[in-house]
């Protein structure tokens, strides 16, 4: 025990010590979470804000009209209307009934707008695939005209005018997408395998996903739900540069070799390091959470909602960091040089998020990317979150991925015995 | 001299991996309590690599050793508890400061509260660290470093120490501290197993010493028994030139 009590005060004081470490660990994941989220913020805040009064006119009667009246009906992010004072609205009536207020956010999608699209997608795609002859020029873009009240509050234009772009570009590549397979259905006969569906398919996931809450409607996915536990766990993750460097230190500066003459066993040593970096990887959570509790929305960004289940939470955030204390210990088990532990421990870690949706969520990566995603401790861990921020799930959702965590430390500490063992062997 | 001896070295061969000579040939030894013996030879003799067998950190390739009457192989656990190793490359925590160091290692030996803090006074104060001892170890200059390695491997007062080349790269003022006080741990005890390059130190410090080159023992004996045994020769280096040089020509 006293032993153990040194091997932890040691560990604890080399940390300390290592200031470009302590950067990496505490720094670079808080000011990741703050770029990342005010960068994806807008984009997903339009599924966010609701009930902004908006009026809406469609001259074109086709996909892009009807989708937009859609999505802005089911969405609830606002109070659509495309009446005014008991009467169908127009494009002429719109500009007046937004300067008098009655509306803050006007839209009006012109005529032969979707056509104006397939056309333009139509040449693209053509001179892409090289079907046609590329003489024809797309013609000019379709403009849909937003009006806004002046005196909206400026986060609640952003926002409309973020989330209606976004929810048009959105329309434009599944016509794009749509023609696409079209034209490749053209060249290809056999219909069953266009992309078509495949593509489809993974938008209308993306949004069920985002939405399925148990308690309905009251926790929406915003920028701020997704980046703070997606960078707490790249953080956690992210030790494996502080702890491998230290690790192969030790075997270079000889440390390593005096311990084996000494009669206390390698594990006792080991289990002083993975102590301390558990606790690392929790210290680190909980400043990551109280990032997204307090200094968020002080930038004016939404505030972390973390569920209910603080055994929950607990339980998954001692196993990621087992799992990520683990990881770390491979690593520098394996590693021969200190340069080789840091670049093969933090591409890994890189590559690993970005597999495991840290980057950016899975529920929007290709059905494939989706796939691959779950060989990912980091995904592991980020569906965790997800189930208890997002769905509002408890201890019993998170136990799975709990224990995929846990198993994950203890494959990571049986390779590290068996590289450790097949190593000193001399 | 007790009759058993400590250690008791038979036929050791150890060739590395890959290795097309052993770097330690058929060696046989027999150290007594209280001895301090030199493992004397040029670079590359084996002299480390018949410490560190000893000390548990190589298995041999041949051979048997027993130290404190036990065999090496499956007594590691209480061979581990009587020794002390002065490895020859400085083996410490460079951002840590010498009293921390020691704090760990003293630890790592059982040592702990009032006893290890002790220790390390004493021994700070015995080898000239005391102002020196809360700063980081990255800033001390060679000899320092070379005696807080040296501070770690006693620190716990081993049965036996193995002391691999404990003084090279030290002025002459520390050199002389140094083996005063091993003198003295020997004295109240303590078999000391030691290696070194420099001869005059060798002839000086030891009761004993094996001249080793080629992973072989060439001669073996007290360092009065080599000089007058060897015609010409007025010093212990003189034996060592005198022998290696003869090895080399073989
Ligand atoms: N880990 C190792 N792997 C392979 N060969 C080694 C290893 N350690 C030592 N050797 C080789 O074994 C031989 C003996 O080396 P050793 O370190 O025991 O010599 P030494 O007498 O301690 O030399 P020096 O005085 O330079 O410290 C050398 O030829 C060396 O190259
Ligand atoms: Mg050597």
């Amino acid at each position: 025990m006293i032993k153990l009590l040194a091997a932890i005060k040691k560990e604890a004081l080399i940390l300390l010590r290592d200031r470009v470490g302590l950067a990496v660990l505490f720094l670079m994941p808080m000011i990741l979470i703050f770029v990342m989220t005010l960068i994806q913020d807008s984009a997903f805040k339009s599924l966010n804000e609701r009930g902004i009064p908006i009026i809406f006119v469609d001259n074109d009667k086709d996909s892009l009209g009807i989708s937009i009246e859609l999505g802005l009906r089911n969405s609830g992010m606002c109070t659509f209307n495309n009446m005014i004072d008991g009467k169908p609205a127009t494009a002429e009536m719109i500009e007046k009934a937004v300067s008098d207020g009655k509306f803050l956010v006007g839209i009006v999608v012109p005529k032969g707008a979707t056509e104006a699209i397939r056309s333009n997608v139509k040449v693209l795609v053509q001179q892409t695939l090289g079907v046609s002859d590329s003489l024809q020029k797309p013609t000019d873009s379709v403009e849909i005209a937003i009006y806004i009240d002046p005196i909206t509050k400026k986060s609640f234009l952003t926002s409309v005018t973020s989330s209606l772009r976004e929810f048009i570009s959105e329309i434009k590549t599944k016509i794009m997408f749509q023609t696409f397979s079209e034209q490749i259905s053209e060249l290809i006969p056999d219909k069953n395998n266009a992309p078509e569906n495949a593509f489809s398919q993974s938008q209308i996931i993306k949004y069920k996903e985002v939405y399925a809450s148990k308690q309905i409607g009251e926790i929406v996915p915003n920028a701020v739900q997704h980046n703070v536990p997606a960078w707490a766990i790249f953080a956690m993750f992210f030790i494996v540069l502080p702890l491998a460097g230290s690790m192969v230190k030790e075997k270079s500066e000889g440390s390593v070799l005096r311990l084996q003459t000494v009669p206390t066993s390698y594990l006792v040593f080991l289990n002083g390091k993975i102590i301390v970096y558990i606790a690392v990887c929790l210290i680190q959570l909980a400043l990551m959470l109280s990032v997204g509790k307090i200094f968020l929305p002080m930038l004016g960004l939404p505030t972390l909602v973390i569920g209910n289940s603080i055994l929950g939470i607990i339980l998954l955030s001692v196993s990621t960091a087992f799992a990520a204390t683990g990881y770390g210990v491979m690593m520098g088990t394996i590693a021969k040089t200190e340069q080789q532990g840091a670049i093969m421990g933090s591409l890994s870690v890189l590559l690993l998020s970005a597999i495991g949706g840290v980057w950016v969520p899975t529920y929007v990566m290709p059905e494939l990317m989706r796939d691959i995603s779950i060989v990912s401790p980091l995904n592991w861990a980020l569906n965790g979150f997800y189930e208890l921020f997002l769905r509002g799930g408890g201890i019993v959702d998170v136990v799975g991925d709990s224990l995929k965590l846990i198993c994950f430390f203890i494959f990571t500490m049986v390779v590290s015995l068996i590289v450790n063992r097949y190593k000193r062997k001399v | 001299m007790s009759d058993k001896p400590i250690i008791q070295v038979e036929s050791l061969t150890k060739t590395f991996e890959g290795a097309d000579k052993p770097a330690v040939d058929g060696v046989t030894l027999s150290i007594h309590k209280n001895e301090i013996f030199g493992l004397l030879g040029p670079n590359g003799a084996g002299k480390t690599t018949t410490i560190s067998i000893l000390c548990g950190l190589y298995s041999a390739s041949n051979g048997k050793v027993e130290i404190d009457g036990k065999n090496s192989k499956n007594n590691i656990d209480h061979i581990k508890q009587i020794i002390g190793v002065v490895p020859q490359d400085i083996a410490l925590y460079q951002t840590l400061s010498a009293r921390e160091n020691l704090n760990f290692y003293g630890a790592m030996y059982g040592l702990q509260g009032k006893d290890l803090k002790n220790k390390i006074e004493l021994w700070l104060n015995n080898f000239g660290l005391i102002e020196s001892a809360d700063k980081r170890l990255s800033t001390y200059s060679g000899g320092m470093k070379r005696r807080v390695n040296l501070i770690a491997g006693i620190l716990h007062n081993p049965k036996i120490l193995f002391l691999d080349e404990p003084t090279v790269g030290v002025d002459v003022q520390s050199r002389n501290v140094i083996i005063e006080h091993l003198k003295e741990l020997n004295k109240s005890g303590m078999t000391i197993i030691y290696t070194s390059h420099h001869m005059e130190e060798a002839e000086h410090f030891c009761s004993r010493v094996a001249i080793i080159d080629y992973g072989k023992i060439i001669v073996e004996g007290s360092p009065k028994e080599l000089i007058s045994g060897n015609a010409g020769c007025r010093n212990l280096e003189d034996v060592f030139l005198h022998l290696t040089k003869r090895a080399l020509r073989d």
